[in-house]
């Protein structure tokens, strides 16, 4: 699909990120998918997500690896936008939702750490962030203040003690490229928030895996216990209030579901058109059918009016409580639209879209766990409303 | 009176303030404490009713504990204690009253899929793969009866009773139709004069049959069945020679292939059959030759409200376990289920599974299924338990995708309800067709 160029970024650079990301699907990912099973060999995962460090894709931390900066959420979205990132991410998803998901966590969590106002002690590569705690991410009132019981507050709580602070709780549905190196963990300091990078092998660390999913399978996805666990000062990133990293955080993680929504419909989307242009029945290519065109054409168009939502969040504030509210706007409608896309691409292929051999199985597994995942429906709404009547904040 | 606001809530209950009713206002109010589920039950005949509760008590003591695991490893567990037990019970051997079956006998002769209806509903609430595989059988067996062939019937049914019902020792029958480059074709009428079809059948008089060549594909309980239900052409005709032949397993030439992989429904197999010079004896001729058709196009009809009421409990299935989390699931203080925006939903989940209950059944309310209530029942049915399992995952926020949990299964499941017995557009299709005469007059 053609690109609009949008402010800050012109239409050379849209096929540069196009072509990076590209070229990552075809050489990397794709390999994963030569076996038999939807979800790919997961045992070549951890490889292929190395080779996203090494060409730059994926955002670190480490200021020595090229992603640092221009990775999917690295340090330079401030002055680029969002669209490099949302670009890689949807053309990766295109392919696979769940590398695209790795590299969104990884993206989220580098990000913050970028933000940090200190020099920190250790540099970690692969990390990820502790958003949700319990049942979703916190409500609006509880952003604004993690002890208000409005309706849940925060349990993990970070208290100083000498040169160190003490960490306990827990923090539910960590998604990461798996194997990381530390955790951003956001707590109750106080009645403020508190923003931490945690060793991931520090003691009292507790980790269980979700359990096995019904899609994104190649994203880690695990439950984190902080069981009085010591960490430095300096390992605080914030300087004194972590709320608007909360809000960051919370602002890339759902715009990149987004994009990683659009993505996997426009795979699907393809997918249709090619095997309507193959397969016969009634006398004719199924694409002559208006049963079948209807179906494809009105992915299609959810898939325009997805992708324009992603575009127009271009240059919007990502630390404020309207770009908050602009990207939870953005994970509710176009999640859904996407969503959409999927399943009338898929029962464009009848029987076959069922089975695990065109891929489109996988992708309606995939788009449905970004419509429940790290926010619902119920809950956007909520906070989306509650934004707009507290006003700027 | 200053009454506080707990005291006057109370006060306005329904129930409560009834009391201030006269008697005859009174008997007028229907305050029964009762569930959804009950108040359906309630309003069915005797005989259905006994079924409806039978099969709830069969799926949760028989499916449910096997449901977990024959979805996640569908190759590892063993398909026959179930079968049997089933079997025991009555539940494979419904499509017949008795002296041939066990279907109550009143209730049969008004509305002769309703009770399977009805179980279809209840077992499916539990694993859709396990409803399939106990349920797909019916649809081999259905091209004998609406054959009409006395021959077929007595000749099949009565060692069918006693294997089944008696012994505890079923035959699986499956029905193959579907062709691997003939799929909505075989399911629509100007598809089916334009299908390619590869399955053939070549009398062969001085052997006193036919012989069979061909492939079918997807086809449920394929992998395990007994007997399969097969509709072949006949040499040098098109489809409107159609025939349904009964095809044994451990005859000569006739072998499984590939079972696919599937995104659901995985405790039943969805498999390749494979037909190289299979010879089939004439009394395996299912009703008079060149039938087939009428035949294939009659057995989705009455196939089609028991594929609906399937899909029904794939999404009461998930309501039901949404709403036990929601009950158990604190946000912050309270229970989820105690929020509004949550109750909004529930709510709106089980009205949805109650209109198509509604339509299942008004389209079950009659001794002979037709096309158009069928295929309006299958549509609408699956068309929502796909919308209410994706609003439970989505209530459930990221719990919703957790295997554990049990209602992305539902989920997975439903939506081969909206492919399989006809997409939903070639369903729908069907409902124009059967009323062209008169409301659909061009
Ligand atoms: C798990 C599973 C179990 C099954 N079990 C059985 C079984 O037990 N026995 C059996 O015989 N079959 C079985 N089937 C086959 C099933 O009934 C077919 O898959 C279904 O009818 C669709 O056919 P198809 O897959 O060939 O899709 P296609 O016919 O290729 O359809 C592809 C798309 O084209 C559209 N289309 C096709 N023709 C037309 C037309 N004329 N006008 C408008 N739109 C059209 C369809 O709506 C669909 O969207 C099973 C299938 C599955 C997936």
């Amino acid at each position: 699909m053609e690109k609009e160029p949008v402010t800050n970024i012109c239409a050379e650079d849209i096929v540069h990120y196009q072509d990076l990301a590209r070229q990552y699907s075809r050489k990397s990912i794709n390999p994963i998918f030569e076996g038999e099973y939807s979800d790919g060999n997961l045992s070549l995962l951890q490889e292929k997500l190395k080779t996203a460090f090494d060409i730059g894709i994926a955002a670190a931390p480490d200021e020595s690896l090229s992603g640092c900066q221009y990775g999917v959420w690295g340090g330079a979205i401030d002055e680029t936008g969002i669209i490099p990132s949302s670009l890689i991410l949807s053309t990766i998803a295109e392919t696979c939702g769940g590398v695209a998901m790795c590299l969104n966590a990884q993206g989220v969590a580098s990000n913050l750490i970028l933000q940090a106002k200190r020099k920190l002690t250790f540099i970690p590569v692969k990390v990820a962030v502790g958003l949700q705690e319990g049942f979703c991410p916190p409500f609006l009132g509880t952003i604004t203040s993690p002890d208000k019981d409005d309706p849940a507050k925060s349990m993990t709580t970070a208290v100083q003690k000498g040169n160190n602070y003490i960490i306990n709780g827990s923090k539910s549905f960590v998604y990461s490229m798996s194997g990381v190196d530390a955790y951003v963990v956001f707590a109750c300091v106080g009645e403020k928030w508190g923003c931490f990078l945690v060793e991931a092998k520090g003691k009292g660390i507790e980790k269980t895996d979700v359990g096995v999913r019904t899609g994104l399978r190649a994203c880690c996805v695990e439950h984190v216990k902080f069981n009085n666990v010591q960490i430095p000062l300096e390992a605080r990133l914030d300087d004194g209030d972590a709320r608007s990293l909360l809000i960051r955080a919370m602002s890339l993680n759902w715009m990149g579901m987004a994009a990683i929504a659009v993505g996997i419909a426009r795979g699907a989307a393809a997918a249709a058109r090619k095997y309507a242009a193959e397969r016969y029945q009634g006398g004719m290519q199924i694409e002559e059918h208006p049963a079948v065109k209807m179906l494809i054409a009105g992915g299609e168009s959810s898939i325009a009016s997805a992708d324009a939502t992603l575009y127009s969040m271009q240059n919007g504030p990502l630390a404020t409580f309207s770009g908050l509210k602009k990207s939870a706007t953005a994970k509710l409608t176009v999640v859904d639209l996407c969503s959409r896309a999927v399943t009338d691409c898929l029962q464009s292929f009848g029987g076959y879209g069922y089975m695990e051999d065109y891929g489109m199985e996988k992708r309606l597994r995939d788009v449905t766990v970004l419509k429940s995942a790290s926010g619902s429906p119920v809950y956007l709404k909520q906070l989306i409303f509650d934004i707009e009547k507290e006003g700027a904040l | 009176m200053n009454n506080s606001l707990e005291e006057r809530i109370e006060q306005i209950k329904m129930a409560n303030a009834t009391q201030r009713m006269n008697f005859f206002g009174r008997l007028l109010v229907d305050n029964r404490e009762m569930s959804l589920w009950e108040h359906d039950t309630k309003l069915l005949s005797w005989g259905v009713r006994r079924w409806r509760r039978k099969a709830l008590k069969f799926a949760r003591e028989y499916i449910r504990p096997l449901a977990t695991e024959a979805d996640l490893h569908p190759h590892d567990y063993d398909p026959k204690p179930i079968l049997s037990a089933a079997a025991r019970q009555g539940f494979q051997t419904m499509l017949l009253t008795p002296p041939l079956g066990t279907a109550s006998i009143l209730p049969y002769y008004r509305n002769t899929v309703f009770q399977l209806a009805v179980i279809g509903e209840e077992f499916a609430t539990e694993c859709g793969g396990l409803t399939l595989l106990l349920l797909a059988h019916n649809l081999g067996v259905a091209p004998l009866l609406l054959s009409g062939s006395l021959r077929n019937i007595l000749g099949q049914m009565i060692p069918f009773y006693l294997k089944s019902y008696i012994l505890g020792r079923p035959d699986c029958m499956a029905f193959a139709i579907t062709e691997p480059g003939a799929g909505s074709d075989v399911e629509e009428t100007e598809g089916g004069a334009l299908a390619k079809l590869v399955t053939t059948a070549k009398h062969a008089p001085e052997k006193g049959g036919y012989i069979l060549n061909g492939r079918k594909c997807f086809i449920s309980d394929g992998a395990i069945a007994d007997k399969v239900t097969v509709f072949a052409k006949l040499e040098n005709e098109g489809i409107e020679s159609w025939t349904c032949f009964l095809v044994e397993r451990g005859m000569q030439g006739f072998s499984v292939g590939r079972s696919e992989r599937k995104l659901g429904q995985r405790a039943s197999d969805a498999s390749e059959l494979i037909f190289d010079n299979v010879f089939i004896p004439n009394k395996n001729v299912v009703g008079k030759l060149r039938s087939g058709w009428a035949i294939n196009r009659n057995v989705l009809n009455y196939s089609r409200p028991v594929v609906g009421a399937m899909a029904l409990g794939h999404g009461r299935g998930a309501f039901e376990r949404c709403l036990e989390f929601c009950r158990k699931t604190y946000l912050g203080p309270k229970h989820l289920i105690e929020y509004q925006d949550v109750q909004l939903e529930l709510a709106d989940m089980a009205m949805s599974l109650w209109a198509a209950r509604s339509m299942i059944w008004h389209s079950c309310r009659q001794f002979r299924c037709y096309q158009s209530a069928s295929a309006s029942a299958k549509v609408f049915a699956s068309d929502t338990a796909f919308k209410v399992c994706n609003q439970a995952m989505e209530l459930m926020g990221d719990h919703g995708y957790l295997h554990a949990h049990g209602v992305e299964r539902a989920w997975r499941d439903a939506r081969l309800t909206q492919i399989y017995e006809g997409t939903n557009q070639i369903n729908r299709l069907a409902l124009f067709e059967h009323h062209l005469s008169t409301d659909f007059k061009v």
